[in-house]
């Protein structure tokens, strides 16, 4: 362990990691996504739980 | 003068290459490359060309053929004089003078031969354009090389992969497919999916991990003997997977994980049970040096009852064993059993802790093994859920645990993917022995996506379930592959050692475009395209037919698939291939719809039916097609990962963006309801439920819910349960599932971390870390480099 200065900082450039699913798989970070797939991620729209189940 | 070049009649080629130079006297001497070289002239060369021509269309001989090159090259010198025509107008001479003389068959078959001419040279051209970009282009910046998600398009070996594949491509298109199926292939009718692997192998199988554990396997690097614990049992089955991946290009699954598993349990349990009761017995009597002797009680247990110590061992076991402390140690019956139970506690939670370490191993194994060159992680499934002995119940609750505490830095697994088999009277009913079991499977997948469900009380799948049976309990690929139907031996409808052969997909939105709106002519190019795609299927089975045990010697040589067992290292797979399937995909069922009536299955329920038509009338397809070949043509809701995209691109370019239809990105996968089209869950599962019965080579529908939603764990079991309810055959439940490396959050992440407060690319003050990690102990080291 190295011993921390008080005003060391950690994180500088390290983005968030979104996992979603493309067919039945699940995909690490979605940069390694093709252009379509993207598109359809995005545009996908939650689905409501109203009136039923 | 012309030197007349006179060929024997029947003239085979090659050409003899000494026929003499033409010497003429207004003479072309040189003519120009394609490249812009200039080369001699040879007028043989000429002959030879348009003889092959006749040959091939039995339509003139060697000495026609001089006929006609002497008249080439008369027109040549008249037009050209002693300058230099080029490749092309020379080409075009032949022509016109084939036709001249009369010999149309000759002259057609000389305008196919310069039209695959062409196209072989383009895909040359192309083919190193592709290494270029391969080669030199980052893959952020290249949709080529992220076409496949598993793949890391900027390592070596994942470029090396991808160089392969597009060289195996070029090859067999243009060696391997009949023209009509390359052109429908290449201008996007359907699409050879796995076409790199066109004349390799076979997409997938499920692996009966028991039938290949008794006894022992060879993974062609050495022999492995039958496992003794439920550590080597998780071991091997990662081993097993990574195997018979080198064999195939598709997934690979066990389908009978917990059942599999439990043996190894069972084994860890009963070594543990000998070794704690030595251990008790010593120390209560204050002895030492037990270990035979409790051998020997244990080995006459063994011997009286045929039964081992259990993790619920049965009265008559525990009472033999009794019997013989008190005879071996004067003992009371109570002080042996007392001993006994402090035995059977310790060696529970022992197995029970080993099958934890197992799990994870397990987990952490396929996330992180390389397979085809170094790559790919393996596509790998696990199926489980309905073993209900104590041991396989172990296994299903660890392996959950296991997923639910993620990797090394609380990371979510990718592979393998989780399946939970649900079924009445064993799972979904609160009074169920494994209902425990599926209340905590919605609590982890409520959090890491996984497991994903498959119901086995849907008609379609209920059909070949008998109880007791595991292997016809319907099993899933991870992508959604299913095999179950058999008409090639109906006795063995079986989801174990079986899997798909290969498939293809058609562009059923273009049917529709290219059908103006009449239904009719839909209907008519929807069956000439399945019976295009179905004779594609079969050109390709007889290639995989033809190949030997020795070509697969994990997923053959091993006895993994159905009836290779019985096969010898030479002889070819023909028979055995049969038990597999040979499936017919689609995509865009919305847009198709939308194309042809103007609205899609969402919208009205006269669309439900017209979409359940066009379903149906490719099912039927299918089944007539299996009794009339006696083979598995299947139905298929193809996942479609690439195909999405590349289909649509090509409708653009031809058909402009027709509002609808082909105005995204992407075509709507398989029969789904559009992702962008707002619907409810109830609606989404009831109106997507009947396709999965239409789709017998696999299906899976989704559901998109918010975080919050996702992590209540009642509404998630009741969307589970609607699915049940509805017949879905395989479905999941989406929902955002981010993870901020600094602090280790997981859950969703909006445009701050709930936790650590911090925005993508910030940093935050070590000190806030250590004291995040204080109120939350299990947080993982951020190690800098993620």
């Amino acid at each position: 362990m190295t011993v921390k200065s008080a005003n060391e900082k950690l994180g500088q450039g390290v983005g968030f990691e979104r996992i979603r699913r493309i067919t039945g798989y699940l995909v690490g970070t979605m940069d390694k996504w093709n252009d379509a797939k993207r598109a359809e991620e995005r545009d996908r729209v939650k689905h409501t739980m109203n009136g039923h189940a | 003068m012309t030197q007349h070049i006179v060929f024997e009649a029947g003239s085979r080629l090659p050409f003899p290459q000494n026929t003499k130079k033409v010497e003429t006297a207004a003479m072309i001497h040189s003519i120009i490359k394609r490249d812009g070289r200039v080369v001699l002239y040879e007028q043989n060369k000429i002959a030879a060309a348009i003889l092959r021509s006749m040959e091939a269309s039995h339509d003139g001989d060697a000495a026609d053929a001089a006929r006609v090159a002497n008249d080439v090259q008369r027109e040549l010198e008249s037009r050209f004089a002693s300058q230099s025509p080029n490749i092309e107008a020379i080409q075009d001479m032949v022509e016109a003078q084939l036709m001249n003389h009369g010999f149309n068959a000759a002259a057609k078959a000389y305008i196919l031969y310069r039209a695959n001419r062409t196209r072989a040279r383009e895909a040359n051209t192309s083919l190193m354009k592709t290494i270029d970009e391969i080669t030199n282009i980052d893959a952020r910046h290249s949709d080529m090389k992220r076409d496949n998600a598993n793949i890391d398009g900027n390592t070596a070996m994942g470029s090396m992969l991808q160089i392969g594949s597009a060289g195996a491509k070029a090859y067999n298109e243009m060696y391997l497919l009949r023209p009509e199926h390359a052109k429908a292939y290449r201008e996007g009718d359907i699409h050879i999916h796995d076409f790199d692997f066109y004349s390799l192998t076979t997409t997938c199988c499920q692996i009966d991990i028991l039938k290949l554990f008794h006894g022992g396997f060879s993974t062609g690097h050495g022999y492995l003997r039958e496992p003794n614990s439920i550590q080597s049992y998780a071991a091997l089955a990662a081993i097993a997977i990574q195997s018979n991946q080198n064999d195939q290009h598709g997934g690979q699954s066990i389908p009978n994980f917990d059942y599999g598993m439990a043996e190894g349990v069972a084994k860890t349990y009963r070594k543990a049970f000998g070794r704690r009761l030595r251990d008790a017995v010593e120390d209560y009597l204050d002895l030492s040096d037990e270990d035979s002797a409790i051998h020997a009680i244990i080995a006459a247990a063994e011997e009286a009852t045929g039964e081992t110590a259990k993790l619920e061992s049965s009265e008559a076991y525990l009472s033999q064993v009794a019997q013989g402390l008190c005879r071996q140690y004067n003992l009371s019956q109570d002080m042996a059993r007392k001993l006994i139970t402090r035995a059977s506690v310790r060696s529970c939670k022992k197995t029970d802790r080993d099958t934890k370490q197992a799990m994870e191993g397990f987990v952490h194994n396929l996330n992180t093994m390389h397979s085809r060159a170094g790559a790919q992680t393996p596509f790998s499934s696990i199926n489980y859920g309905t073993d209900t002995s104590p041991e396989g119940r172990m296994v299903i609750r660890n392996i959950l645990l296991a997923l639910d505490e993620g990797l090394g830095h609380g990371e979510t697994c990718i592979f393998p993917i989780h399946i939970f088999k649900v079924k009445e009277g064993v799972n979904y009913n609160e009074e169920d022995p494994n209902y425990d079991l599926f209340r905590l499977s919605c609590r982890v997948s409520a959090k890491r996506l996984f497991p994903n469900y498959t119901f086995l009380d849907s008609p379609f799948n209920l059909q070949y379930y008998v109880p007791g049976r595991p292997e016809t309990e319907v099993a899933t690929m991870g992508c959604r592959t299913r095999v179950m139907g058999n008409v090639h031996d109906p006795s063995r409808q079986i989801a174990y050692s079986r899997g798909n052969l290969s498939f293809t997909s058609i562009n059923l939105p273009r049917l529709a475009i290219e059908s103006h709106g009449d239904e009719k002519v839909f209907y008519e190019k929807l069956q000439a395209a399945l019976e295009l795609v179905a004779q594609q299927l079969l050109d390709r089975f007889e290639i995989q037919a033809g190949k030997h045990v020795y070509n697969f010697p994990f997923l053959m040589g091993q006895g993994i698939w159905l009836d290779s067992e019985n096969l010898t290292l030479q002889d070819d797979l023909r028979e055995v291939l049969k038990h597999g399937t040979l499936s017919i995909g689609f995509i865009g069922l919305a847009e198709t719809l939308t194309s042809l009536y103007g609205q899609h299955h969402g919208q009205s329920e006269t669309m439900e039916q017209k979409g359940l038509e066009i379903v149906g009338f490719m099912r039927d397809f299918c089944d007539k097609k299996s009794q009339e070949m006696k083979m598995n043509f299947t139905l298929l809701a193809t996942p479609a990962e690439g195909l999405a995209g590349r289909f649509i691109r090509m409708d653009q370019k031809r058909y402009g963006k027709i509002p609808g239809i082909t105005d995204r990105e992407y075509y709507t996968n398989s029969f789904h309801i559009p992702v962008w089209y707002p619907i409810s869950v109830y609606d989404k599962i009831r109106l997507e439920a009947p396709y999965h019965a239409l789709c017998n080579a696999g299906h899976i529908s989704y559901v998109e819910l918010d975080g919050d939603t996702a992590r209540n764990v009642e509404a998630f079991e009741s969307v589970v349960r609607c699915m049940h309810d509805f017949g879905i055959g395989y479905g999941s439940i989406n929902h955002p599932v981010d993870r901020d490396p600094v602090c280790g959050y997981v859950g969703v992440i909006g445009d701050a971390c709930p936790r650590c407060g911090r925005r993508e690319g910030e940093q935050i003050p070590a000190e806030r870390v250590d004291e995040l990690r204080k109120l939350y102990p299990q947080m993982p080291a951020f190690q800098g480099i993620q």
